[in-house]
C-alpha cells in the first residue's frame, strides 16, 4: 500500500503549475497510482479554478478604472476574429504505451513521461540509470533502475531528492517502499536505499549525491551519476 | 446608519454574491461550441474569461506580448477542445483552469530555455483517453477515398497523418524522420484529425 504522498504544498505549487516539469511529472505519476492524491489534486484545482476566475472577476467593480482601460488596451474583438476564423479542432490522440527495458525485463513507461525524451543508459554495478531529457538546468531527472540486490551507498544531498517508485520495492533505515510510494528527502536526510528483488524509480534531485561513509566516500566522483 | 467604509464592504460582498460564477451557462456556451461551433457563444465565453485570463498572465509574464498571448493561445485551445469538455467531470472554470495553466506552463517553459516540448497536456490531461474515438479513425482510415481528404490537408499535416496511420511509424520515429520536436508531431497529427473530424462529418451528413 502506497505510504508516502506529496506534501500539500507542493500540491499546490503543482496544481498551480509553479513546478519543474520533472517534479510536476512525479507528482501526476504518483496520483495516477494514488486515489486520495488525485482526489485532493482534483478538489484543489476546482477550488483554484473558481477562485481564479471569481476574485478577477471582483476586482473589476473594486480596482481603479486606470487598470481597467490597460485590460481594454489589447483589442479583444480582433482576437475573438481571429481565433473562430480557425474550423481546426484538436482531438485527442489515442494514449501509445510505451516500454524501456532494464535487464532484459521490459517495464511500461508513466503515460506523463510518454513525450519526454531518454538518455542514453549507463550501468554501475547493479544499478542503470537513463537521463530523461528535460534541460532544467541543475535539476536531473532520471530512470533509475536497481537490479535484485542492488543499493546505493549511505548518502546526503545538498539539495533535494525525489524518487517516486515506479515498480517493485526497496527499503531503508526507515522502512519499507512500495509501487507509487512518493518519496521526498532533503539535505537532512541520510539513506542507504537497498532493493532486495529490484525496482525502477523515476528520481529527481538537483544536485550530486553525497556519499558519507568509509570507502564509499571514494564513489563522491560518480554521486552525480546516480541521481 | 452605516459608515462609508462599510457600505463600501457590504456592497463589495453583495457583488460577490451577484457575481457567482454562472456555471450551468458557461457549460451551455462550451457546449454550443462542442456542438455547432457557435460563434456568438464563444464571443460570451470570450468576453467573461479573458479579461481573468489577462490579469492572471500578467502576474506571471512581466512582457505584455506574452500575457497577451496567454489569453490568445487559451481562449483559442478553448475554442478547438471545447468538445473535450466533459461537465460530468467538473466545472467548466476548471477545464479553462487546466487549459490557461498548461499554455502558462508550457510558454514559461519555452522562455525559459529549457525546450518547446509542450509536455503540458501530459502531466495535466485536458480530455480523458479518447481510444475509441481514434479507433473509428483507423477504420475510416482504411477506406481509399479518405486519401483525398488526406491530401487536402497542409503538407505539414499530411507528413504526419501519413506516417502515423498508413505507415503506422510511432510518433517518436516521425519526429525523426521529420527532424521536429516531439510536441510539434503531436500537435500536427492533433490538428490534422481534427480536421478529417470536420471532414467527415460534412461528407457522412
Ligand atoms: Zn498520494
Amino acid at each position: 500500500m502506497i505510504n508516502h504522498h506529496p506534501k500539500f504544498e507542493l500540491i499546490k505549487s503543482f496544481v498551480n503549475g509553479d513546478l519543474p516539469a520533472s517534479l510536476s511529472a512525479g507528482i501526476a505519476i504518483h496520483a495516477d497510482m494514488c486515489a486520495v492524491c488525485q482526489q485532493t489534486i482534483s478538489q484543489l484545482t476546482e477550488q483554484v479554478a473558481e477562485h481564479s476566475f471569481e476574485e478577477v472577476y471582483l476586482d473589476r467593480f473594486i480596482v481603479d478604472n486606470e487598470s481597467l482601460e490597460t485590460v481594454a488596451a489589447i483589442d479583444f474583438n480582433h482576437m475573438i476574429n481571429d481565433i473562430v476564423e480557425s474550423s481546426d479542432i484538436d482531438i485527442a490522440l489515442p494514449a501509445v504505451e510505451k516500454t524501456v527495458s532494464f535487464n532484459d525485463k521490459q517495464y511500461t513507461i508513466p503515460a506523463v513521461l510518454s513525450s519526454m525524451k531518454l538518455g542514453k543508459s549507463s550501468h554501475i554495478g547493479k544499478l542503470t540509470r537513463s537521463r530523461i531529457l528535460l534541460n532544467e538546468n541543475e535539476i536531473h531527472s532520471s530512470l533509475l533502475h536497481i537490479q535484485p540486490g542492488g543499493g546505493i551507498p549511505e548518502h546526503t544531498h545538498k539539495g533535494f531528492e525525489l524518487t517516486v517508485l515506479l515498480d517493485g520495492s526497496f527499503h531503508d533505515e526507515s522502512g519499507e517502499y512500495v509501487k507509487g510510494d512518493f518519496i521526498m528527502l532533503d539535505g537532512s536526510h541520510q539513506h542507504n536505499p537497498v532493493s532486495t528483488n529490484g525496482c525502477l524509480c523515476f528520481t529527481v534531485a538537483n544536485d550530486a549525491l553525497h556519499f558519507t561513509q568509509g570507502i564509499n566516500k571514494l564513489l563522491n566522483p560518480i554521486g552525480s551519476f546516480i541521481y | 446608519m452605516q459608515t462609508n467604509l462599510l457600505s463600501k464592504e457590504t456592497s463589495a460582498k453583495s457583488t460577490n454574491m451577484s457575481d457567482k460564477i454562472n456555471h450551468p451557462q458557461l457549460c451551455q456556451w462550451l457546449d454550443a461550441i462542442a456542438q455547432s461551433r457557435d460563434k456568438q457563444a464563444f464571443t460570451h465565453l470570450f468576453n467573461f474569461f479573458a479579461p481573468k485570463i489577462l490579469r492572471i498572465a500578467r502576474g506571471k509574464f512581466p512582457n505584455e506580448a506574452q500575457a497577451n498571448e496567454v489569453v490568445q493561445d487559451t481562449m483559442s485551445n478553448v475554442w478547438r477542445k471545447a468538445h473535450l469538455f466533459n461537465k460530468d467531470k467538473g466545472a467548466a472554470t476548471t477545464w479553462v483552469y487546466t487549459v490557461m495553466r498548461n499554455v502558462t506552463f508550457d510558454m514559461l517553459r519555452k522562455i525559459q530555455g529549457n525546450k518547446e516540448d509542450n509536455l503540458s497536456d501530459d502531466i495535466w490531461p485536458v480530455a480523458e483517453s479518447m481510444s475509441c474515438e481514434s479507433k473509428g479513425f483507423d477504420d475510416h482510415l482504411a477506406d481509399k477515398k479518405l486519401l483525398s481528404v488526406i491530401e487536402a490537408l497542409p503538407q505539414a499535416q499530411q507528413d504526419v497523418i501519413k506516417g502515423f496511420y498508413l505507415r503506422e511509424m510511432s510518433q517518436e520515429q516521425l519526429a525523426i524522420h521529420l527532424n521536429l520536436p516531439l510536441g510539434t508531431v503531436k500537435s500536427r497529427l492533433r490538428l490534422a484529425l481534427g480536421k478529417l473530424k470536420v471532414q467527415l462529418g460534412e461528407k457522412h451528413d
